[in-house]
């Protein structure tokens, strides 16, 4: 993606232990790898991490979602239940910064790599924890997944018509991400406090509170007012009017967010009414929350007389904030996304097929991230790492291998 | 700093070694920002949620907003009985303090570059070219401190054909795909959530190239731009969706409560109304909650014990979880479901949210003394760091309250200066 040199990326030098499975933690690792960190996917040697059964499979095996997800990874297989692969984990350890994990609270200790332990072998080294719950509080021991955690943290009460059965909101890993970059903060912080006092620590990232941080002033309004927020359906807000999903004459949905009285003058100026935006009728925010049913009626009859594309272009010419409710074709055709190269097609030999990914987001002018290669196959870098990085002779590796520690 | 009272809202209750524990020692003498300046020119939330979470963790953070009326982020919202403060201002202007300039006179942008100069992280989300129309692009910037990190949040990024497109999270929801797969098959979309989601999300990764900037500044010297589009970072989160259609021409649709990669793995309504989800995603799982059901032959492997045969069964499967909830109250499910340790919860409004022990025990409601509010409660710091965990150290600030303060003691102008700027309304 950039003609960077790789030793030049922030976390160049890097090396990251990933042990965990799914999306949560391991996005974090994902995220530093783009950035130059090198990341140990440490596995199971029968079966390896369930992402790679997560999704859609491909040819090989693996699913869609671990050949985009683990990229830029190396697949190292060890068996921690086996006191010979604590052992060689141990090694690792000593050379790792970063270890990103994901098992129930208790599981590390069982196996004799408590933090503790993890912190006396290797004081520098930063920890990041992620589970349904966190590491505290009476519900830590119990099972986590992003749906809980969507549940739990307030925003599945939250998505569907009013009184309706409750949805998705719009993605089932949603949380997973959210907590992933909430961890991948905490780590990078924590190596800025490292390289300051040589100090490792451990982040504590629970599913369900990075969801709840994202609800905006759902608590300070139900502690100072008693409001209990409740389904919103297509086109309900609290703060602004009209704001929702409207169907167009072709079975398309756009989305319309007038947050302030500037961006429904501009609407009205859109749909040819600019007397709506007066103050005698719905200048203000105050009067269209009042009016909710006219003023979503009349942008839902208007979106109803035009095909999408042309409501899409009258509101961009006078800047109203509109939007195509995109499906993932529309994404595949859409100028916006080709232009930032957002969809990279990736060929590997191995696969016999082009996979296509959402490329590296942010994007830094001076050190942007890279695709290096998709998600590994299972134990594809073991011998690598145990000879190169631990330096470990050919009789002690396929000694492990026999014992299947390996 | 603030006259507030300094809370701790991440306890760490198994964590003898981290000073921040003891009541008396708040906060460590080091945060791992302690000693950088941000400088937040944004407005509502997209971008200004990376400066949150940046002074969280020990940044100091000037909100740099217009004389007159400031952030409209201090009128969305609730209103609370400070008239420049919205519910969500108090909550998600934390830990900033507030600083008036004009950047549509030209002293206020030669004071705004004296005030770079002096910063290391710009934070901004206007619709691109805004900036360079003030006199402040990229050139001026860096040239007023080459060391400059320059975070910029648009709805569709700095590039691209759509990049003059006003856009809020709203908006980059749709585009991004996220919208689109909200409701029922073939029904209305509905709102994802949250209306903000988007500006949460595309501020973690601008947070996260900051942080990355930063660590490639210390050994290079140099600063760079990060460019987010909130769209991009809504799309990011959309796991094998962009895969399998590029694969398979597979275009995922709607999915109500459901989902397309396991069974059951929904929200399901209890006897008493309320609802739980449940989240089947492997074959343990399911063999964990047949049990739950007292019906483990569901997951034998003549029936439904296979992931695929679930997935092909959909419907039926659906409709027998439906049913078991259906004949119980809501805490005989959970319980059923945590004594055999299925993947179960509630849906948690606000008002559960607030009775629930373990949110409690976690100190994710954090409690602050607002002068002529009282108590405002707003969510506490997400991640805990156990050596430094972050703090709410106050809330959204009255406007200009730090303006005197950053002119005078940090950029070193005269009391009578501040006062001329301050009558032609500059600050």
């Amino acid at each position: 993606m950039s003609t960077v040199d790789e030793t030049e990326l922030p976390l160049a030098g890097i090396l990251v232990i990933d042990v965990a499975t799914v999306i949560a933690a391991p996005y974090c690792a994902g995220i530093l790898g783009e950035f130059g960190a090198e990341v140990l996917k440490v596995e199971h040697p029968v079966g390896g991490d369930i992402c790679r059964r997560y999704g859609t499979p491909t040819a090989r095996g693996d699913t869609l979602a671990w050949l985009s997800e683990a990229r830029n990874k190396k697949s190292v297989t060890i068996d921690l239940h086996r006191p010979d692969g604590v052992a060689v984990f141990k090694r690792l350890i000593e050379k790792a910064d970063v270890l990103c994990e994901n098992f129930r609270p208790g599981t590390l200790e069982k196996w004799g790599l408590s933090w503790e332990t993890l912190h006396q072998i290797n004081p520098g080294l930063i920890m990041l924890r992620v589970t349904g719950y966190g590491q505290t509080g009476p519900y830590k021991d119990r099972p986590g997944f992003a749906r809980i955690a969507h549940a739990v943290g307030g925003i599945a009460y939250l998505s569907g018509m009013p009184k309706g059965t409750p949805v998705t909101p719009g993605s089932t890993t949603l949380g997973d991400y959210l907590t992933g970059l909430y961890g991948c903060l905490g780590v990078l912080m924590a190596l800025r406090y490292r390289e300051q006092t040589g100090i490792g620590q451990y982040i504590d990232a629970a599913l369900y509170e990075s969801v709840f941080r994202c609800t905006d002033e759902l608590a300070p309004a139900y502690a100072m007012y008693g409001v209990v927020r409740e389904r919103h359906g297509p086109t309900h807000n609290d703060f602004a009017c009209p704001y929702g999903h409207f169907p167009t004459k072709d079975g398309k949905w756009i989305a319309i967010a007038c947050a302030t009285d500037k961006l429904f003058v501009r609407l009205a100026e859109a749909m040819g009414r600019p007397e709506l935006a007066s103050s005698g009728l719905y200048g203000e925010q105050k009067t269209r929350l009042e009016n909710r049913h006219d003023v979503n009626e009349i942008v839902r009859d208007w979106c109803g007389s035009l095909t999408r594309e042309e409501i899409l272009q009258r509101c961009f010419a006078t800047g109203a904030p509109a939007g195509p409710l995109n499906n993932i074709a529309d994404i595949f055709g859409d100028r916006q996304f080709h232009a930032r190269r957002n969809l990279v097609a990736i060929d590997e030999q191995d696969l016999g097929e082009t996979i296509v990914v959402p490329s590296v987001i942010p994007r830094l002018s001076e050190t942007p991230g890279k695709i290096r290669h998709l998600g590994p196959k299972l134990g594809q870098h073991t011998e690598e790492i145990l000879e190169g990085l631990l330096g470990m002779g050919k009789e002690e590796i396929s000694g492990l291998k026999k014992k299947r520690v390996i | 700093m603030s006259d507030q009272t300094v809370q701790d809202n991440t306890p760490l209750p198994d964590d003898p070694e981290s000073a921040a524990n003891s009541e008396a020692n708040p906060e460590p003498a080091r945060l791992p920002l302690t000693g950088i300046r941000v400088i937040d020119l944004g407005t509502f939330l997209a971008g200004p949620h990376a400066a949150s979470v940046l002074g969280e963790f020990g940044a100091e953070v000037l909100k740099v907003e217009h004389p007159i009326a400031g952030d409209p982020m201090r009128r969305f919202g609730t209103p609370t009985k400070r008239h420049d403060a919205t519910l969500v201002w108090l909550s998600e202007a934390r830990n900033r303090k507030s600083v008036t300039l004009d950047l549509h006179q030209p002293e206020g942008v030669q004071l705004f570059l004296r005030l770079i100069g002096k910063s290391d992280v710009l934070i901004e989300n206007f619709r691109p070219g805004t900036m360079e129309a003030w006199g402040l692009g990229w050139p001026e910037l860096s040239a007023a401190n080459p060391r400059l990190i320059y975070l910029r949040v648009s709805g569709y990024g700095q590039t691209g054909p759509y990049r003059h497109r006003s856009g809020f999270a709203h908006i980059a929801h749709a585009f991004g795909g996220l919208s689109y797969l909200a409701g029922f098959p073939g029904e209305t979309p509905v709102l994802p959530g949250t209306v903000p989601l988007g500006d949460y999300f595309s501020s973690l990764y601008g947070a996260i190239g900051i942080l990355m900037a930063l660590r490639h500044r210390d050994k290079s010297g140099r600063g760079q731009i990060i460019d987010v589009g909130i769209y991009e970072a809504v799309f990011r989160q959309l796991d094998e969706i962009a895969a399998s259609y590029g694969l398979l021409g597979k275009v995922r649709e709607r999915e109500g409560s459901g989902s397309f990669v396991a069974v059951p793995h929904g929200h399901f309504r209890t006897q008493d109304d309320k609802w739980i989800a449940i989240a089947c995603t492997t074959d343990k799982m399911f063999e964990r909650l047949a049990e739950a059901m007292e019906r483990p032959e569901l997951a034998s492997s003549a029936l439904y014990g296979e992931q695929r045969k679930r997935l092909a069964a959909r419907n039926e499967v659906n409709q027998i979880v439906t049913e078991w909830v259906g004949s119980l109250p809501r805490t005989t499910v959970l319980n059923r479901c945590l004594d055999k340790e299925v993947p179960v919860g509630k849906l948690n409004s606000i008002a559960d949210i607030f009775e629930d022990e373990h949110f409690q025990a976690r100190g994710n409601l954090v409690t602050l003394e607002e002068p002529g509010l009282g108590e405002v409660v707003v969510p506490g710091v997400t991640p805990t760091l156990s050596m430094t965990p972050g703090r709410v150290h106050n809330l959204g600030p009255a406007l200009g309250n730090a303006t005197y303060e950053v002119m005078r003691e940090l950029l070193g102008l005269a009391a009578d200066d501040i006062k001329r700027l301050r009558q032609r309304k500059i600050i």
